[in-house]
């Protein structure tokens, strides 16, 4: 199943109002929900009202978690607001293919006032940069990739 | 205590006056040496009267942050205020604390300074602290919480800072969500929380809070005089900055210890009775999406509800809030 299969049946839930689908294949389980913005169960979002993805076999949260090209990902510790720098006019924390230590900071994530400066906790590259400045994000939510050096 | 916050201490526990040998006594040192601190206390300008038969009497104090009579004023704490430090002028106080906190100092420490030249509120706007006008401090603290709960840390210091403010002054402030805190619609004190984790420890959270307590409308910038206001100007007098400083620190020390102790929910429910925000039309700004709606309600987590013109729900948990007139 590619994406456009599943922009097809995100096309027919909202057409008929549905909330939920699952579909489970010899190789693969997906399960679709649509629903408020900021709820508990996103895993990757853009917008409110747009559909929800979730993967069944999801990595479990917490940060730095290793993926399959040897490159781990720095995930959310909490849901809240992403930052890319500590100020509007201030230039952004790491950029692709900035080097980083464990203490680097990489981002704030912000959540009720509170300002959590993320740190990279592995040292190695930074090799993309997964969500954008200003978008909400969940707790678990992959942030950047690092390649490990 | 340091001699000079015991003598102080001593000095208003009796407002009638103590004679020199009592506080030599209690002490513990000679009352040549109590004379001398004396003195050292009155070039503080702190106006101590000596009398052959009541001893030493204060009788005024001056508009000054004095960490040992902040101590003195304070008496004993839990947590908060265990050890304070005053700087005449700092870049901002959290940058201290931070250092503090990263030297492995206990929670509890709490400092001040008179001005800090590049006092900041969050995404690194600017905080104007003017020099002996406000209060401008931080508090180190190491809840035993993990990283998502650290926002009740958000909810316990408004709810504290509100009810400080009011205690002192007898004004009637409101909390914008999450907690910024407002007198008749116009901000008066803000918090900046910073927040160190691991994944699933906090390291320290940093209070950062900022009082507009004595400024004169003219000393605030133009731009924001309709938004921004003082103490002073709401309530027609000045405000006296230890006895609210020490107010504060109290307030935040109740309930902090309502929260180590499994209370969160009250103080919750404090924030939420002053939460000015709910049944309000409001603005949120989230980077570049912009959200309007009714704040329907609070969230268990504290998270703002917010009924959109479209109908639906949503949860924001940050971003710029403006309440529309």
């Amino acid at each position: 199943m590619d994406l456009k299969d599943i922009k097809a049946i995100i096309d027919l839930m909202k057409k008929n109002s549905i909330t939920e689908f699952e579909l489970e294949r010899q190789d693969s389980k997906i399960k679709l929900k649509r629903g408020l913005s900021g709820g508990a169960s996103a895993v990757q979002y853009d917008e409110p009202g747009v559909p929800v993805i979730q993967t069944i076999a999801a990595v479990p949260a917490g940060p730095a978690a290793p993926v399959a090209t040897g490159e781990i990902e720095i995930k959310s510790p909490m849901i809240g607001t992403f930052y890319r720098a500590p100020s509007p006019e201030a230039g952004n924390y790491a950029e692709v293919g900035t080097e980083v230590g464990a203490d680097t900071v990489v981002c704030i994530i912000e959540a009720m006032k509170v300002m959590n400066e993320i740190k990279s906790e592995v040292k190695g590259v930074i090799t993309q940069v997964l969500v954008e400045n200003g978008k909400p994000v969940e707790f678990g939510q992959p942030l950047f990739k690092v390649r490990p050096n | 205590m340091t001699p000079d916050a015991k003598i102080l201490s001593a000095l208003r526990a009796h407002p009638a006056g103590v004679p020199g040998a009592q506080l030599a006594e209690v002490l513990g040192i000679s009352r040549a040496a109590i004379w001398s601190r004396i003195e050292e206390l009155r070039r503080l300008d702190y106006d101590i009267q000596a009398g052959p038969h009541s001893g030493y009497r204060l009788v005024r104090s001056p508009d000054v942050l004095h960490a040992d009579d902040l101590v003195a004023r304070l008496g004993r704490t839990r947590v908060v205020g265990r050890d304070i430090q005053v700087f005449e002028q700092t870049a901002s106080t959290n940058d201290v604390v931070e250092k503090l906190a990263r030297d492995g100092v206990r929670e509890g420490a709490v400092v001040f300074a008179e001005s800090q030249s590049k006092g900041r509120g969050r995404l690194g706007r600017r905080w104007i602290s003017p020099a002996r006008k406000g209060l401008w401090f931080s508090v180190l603290l190491r809840p035993q919480l993990r990283p998502p709960e650290a926002t009740q840390l958000t909810i316990v210091s408004a709810t504290a800072l509100r009810r400080a403010i009011q205690a002192v002054t007898g004004l009637k402030p409101d909390i914008k969500w999450p907690n910024d805190i407002l007198i008749g619609g116009k901000k008066v004190a803000g918090i900046l929380t910073e927040l160190s984790a691991e994944v699933d420890r906090i390291r320290h959270i940093l209070l950062g809070i900022g009082v507009d307590v004595n400024l004169d409308a003219a000393e605030l910038p133009a731009e924001l005089r309709q938004t921004a206001t003082s103490l002073k100007q709401e309530g027609g007098q000045m405000v006296c900055r230890a006895e609210l400083a020490v107010a504060i620190l109290r307030a935040l020390d109740e309930d902090y210890a309502r929260l180590n102790a499994g209370r969160f929910p009250a103080v919750a429910d404090e924030w939420e009775a002053h939460c000015v925000t709910i049944g309000k039309n409001v603005t949120v700004l989230m980077g570049d999406r912009t959200v309007r709606g009714r704040a329907e309600s609070l969230d268990d987590d504290g998270s703002l509800l917010v009924r959109t013109e479209h109908g639906r729900l949503e949860r924001i948990i940050g971003g710029d809030v403006t309440l529309e007139k």
